[in-house]
């Protein structure tokens, strides 16, 4: 692994903290009843959505998946419009339908949304990427999702179309070893990242818990992306840290299989390298939290002045 | 509308390959894909000479995946193509059903509105000997996917001038073609014919019936229509053109009129549209009814492969004939 800069270490940390703060406050308000939606924590996988979306261009396409809302985050979307779909009132970029499970989407920064089905980012990214390559651009897509959702069929047709005809789309799994509550190994034949060779794309297993490595892999995979060389899948191993979903009883693992995670937060072991390299000390770490949490504050503070939707708004939209 | 007055007689295919032709020459953005629509031309031969004219880059031969065709196609559309994907048969609405009902008709709204979805999804049905899987019209099942339009020619100009229409619309069209019709020829207008969406035609003008029929059903409907006029008997063919934007005034109007409504379709008759058109006149025009509104349409079996049991079970004009006959 080659290095990279501190000072690209340094926007990739304040990235994840970004998400971390994002995620507590979600859970806050969650807590105080002011989220009218489900909740997927993303909480100790924030290295992948950092990583993954650092080397994308603004025009770059992106499709997320349902695991916090670092992916559009890092992507730039509005952090009030966010609140604002999990409040689903007006200042939601939903316009008050509201997005918990995100459906929310920013065209001019390439969020192409996300559907509720689990495998529907497939197709729809493959047709994205077609959609790039047809016109003539040097655009790039980024596909996340889990190891759950890589065993549904539309994997398959959409990886493999991709590939025959060398489409530029990264294909990136968030392995947090459980779909749901079943472990990957009752569920998932050899290991995902061997698909690639069937696909003749390039396939790397990655630590995931790592910014750097995920930032790097990803980047080389959109290069080639980009330089017309087709499509790549990253599998990245990975922790979540707390259920699937807020609420989760989580009986399919242990309270200690829990506290061990902790030690492999990307979070902290990207600010001990910080710290070690000299580049940031802890009082700067600290204030940087302060700084980014205030930004988030901020936006709760615009979203929850918004109004909630009247009953007309449900028939707008629907039609051009 | 076109102003055009000289036709030309074209088949349901050849409209349909005119329709794709004429956009794809107006339009970059509008290219085709789907099972062999590229070299083989379609199994219809609906987009035979695409390829040669525009090319592999416009005409896509796909692979056989069905979810990816569909959902690929919303993929396209959000990100400024507007593509025109064919189902080599609607039968395989089912492989793709999540694509094809969540994500063709609610990719839209459930983001707020902030994309279109400008795309058409081309979908062969009906009857033709090809077993229980192949030959359905399942047109009805997508009148809950609120969010897409359901258009369906009866005849090669309305396939010229809908297809034309559904390509250039931003609003999602699933466009229906009955197979059994793509050999049958008609005379279409020349120049640039377009047939606006959710406008229904009066295929025949009659005072005593209304008959409501779409796909081959108009056709069916208007031969039963020239039978029963010997028998004294005014029947008005009413073709909705579709089922969504579904014109309701020009079929109540008609209702309104003749006070006796027959309605005309392919699909079984549990689940099929003609209930839910039933309902919308029960609900408005009861008032006018002197008979109880008749259905045709096949029985609630599936469909044999075998055409000779098919003569049993597909409604033809003998059926329309026979229900008018039964009305009041």
């Amino acid at each position: 692994m080659t290095a990279i800069d501190s000072r690209k270490l340094r926007e990739l940390y304040e990235s994840m903290v970004t998400m971390k703060l994002w995620d507590q406050t979600a859970l806050r308000l969650l807590q105080e009843g002011r989220v009218l939606a489900g909740y997927h924590s993303g909480r100790g996988q924030e290295a992948i959505p950092a990583g993954g979306v650092a080397p994308l261009r603004r025009d770059d396409y992106l499709m997320y998946a349902h695991r916090g809302f670092g992916y559009t985050i890092a992507k730039g979307m509005s952090m009030a419009a966010m609140f604002g779909d999990l409040m689903a009132n007006t200042a939601g970029a939903t316009g008050g339908l509201g997005a918990g499970i995100p459906h929310f989407a920013d065209p001019d920064l390439g969020i192409l949304g996300q559907g509720g089905t689990l495998g529907s980012c497939f197709p729809i990214a493959t047709g994205a990427a077609f959609s790039a390559k047809y016109r003539g651009t040097d655009q790039v897509v980024v596909c996340f999702f889990g190891d759950g959702t890589a065993n549904r069929g539309s994997f398959h047709e959409s990886v493999n179309a991709a590939a025959a005809w060398k489409l530029p789309v990264v294909w990136i799994c968030e392995n947090n070893g459980y779909a749901v509550s079943v472990p990957s190994s009752d569920a998932i034949a050899g290991r995902i990242v061997d698909r690639a060779a069937g696909y003749g794309m390039p396939g790397v297993r990655i630590d995931g818990m790592d910014v750097v490595e995920v930032y790097q892999t990803a980047n080389e995979a959109v290069d080639r992306a980009r330089a017309g060389e087709g499509p790549t899948l990253i599998e990245a191993m990975c922790h979540r840290f707390r259920g699937h979903y807020e609420g989760d009883p989580q009986v399919y693992r242990t309270e200690d299989d829990r506290e061990q995670l902790r030690a492999l937060d990307p979070i902290t072991n990207a600010a001990a390298r910080l710290v070690a390299a000299g580049e940031l000390t802890e009082q700067q770490l600290e204030d940087l939290e302060i700084r980014i949490q205030r930004k988030v504050d901020e936006a709760v503070e615009e979203a929850a002045s918004a109004p909630m939707p009247g009953p007309e708004r449900l028939f707008e939209g629907l039609y051009v | 509308m076109s102003q055009a007055t000289a036709t030309r007689t074209l088949t349901f295919s050849q409209a349909i390959r005119q329709a794709l032709h004429e956009e794809m020459e107006r339009d970059e953005r509008v290219f085709v894909w789907g099972e062999d629509v590229a070299v083989y031309g379609g199994i219809y031969g609906a987009t035979a000479g695409l390829l040669e004219r525009f090319g592999p880059r416009r005409v896509v031969d796909t692979p056989i995946s069905e979810a990816m065709i569909v959902g690929g196609a919303v993929g396209a559309a959000i990100t400024g193509l507007r593509p025109v994907a064919e189902l080599q048969s609607s039968g395989y609405f089912g492989i793709a059903m999540d694509e094809l009902y969540h994500k063709v008709a609610r990719w839209r709204y459930m983001h707020g509105g902030v994309f279109t979805v400008p795309l058409v999804i081309r979908l062969p049905e009906g009857a033709k000997g090809a077993g229980p899987e192949h030959d359905v019209s399942p047109e009805a099942l997508f009148l809950s996917a609120s969010g897409a339009y359901i258009v369906i020619p009866s005849d090669p100009a309305d396939a010229l001038g809908l297809l034309k229409s559904s390509i250039r619309d931003d609003n999602p069209v699933l466009f229906f073609e009955h197979a059994g019709l793509y050999a049958v020829g008609g005379e279409v207008p020349s120049g640039d014919h377009l047939v606006p969406l959710g406008k229904a035609a009066v295929k025949r003008a009659g005072g005593d019936v209304t008959v409501i029929a779409w796909s081959r059903m108009v056709g069916e409907s208007i031969r039963a229509a020239d039978q029963l006029a010997s028998e004294g008997i005014d029947v008005e063919v009413i073709d909705p053109r579709g089922l969504r934007p579904l014109d309701v005034d020009t079929i109540l109007g008609s209702v309104a009129k003749t006070g006796r409504v027959v309605i005309a379709h392919e699909a079984p008759k549990t689940g099929g549209a003609g209930g839910e058109m039933a309902a919308i006149i029960a609900e408005e025009a009861l008032e006018y009814l002197e008979s109880p509104i008749i259905r045709v349409a096949s029985a609630d079996v599936p469909i044999p492969q075998s055409r000779y049991l098919q003569q049993y079970l597909i409604p033809t004009s003998a059926s329309v004939m026979e229900a008018v006959r039964r009305l009041d």
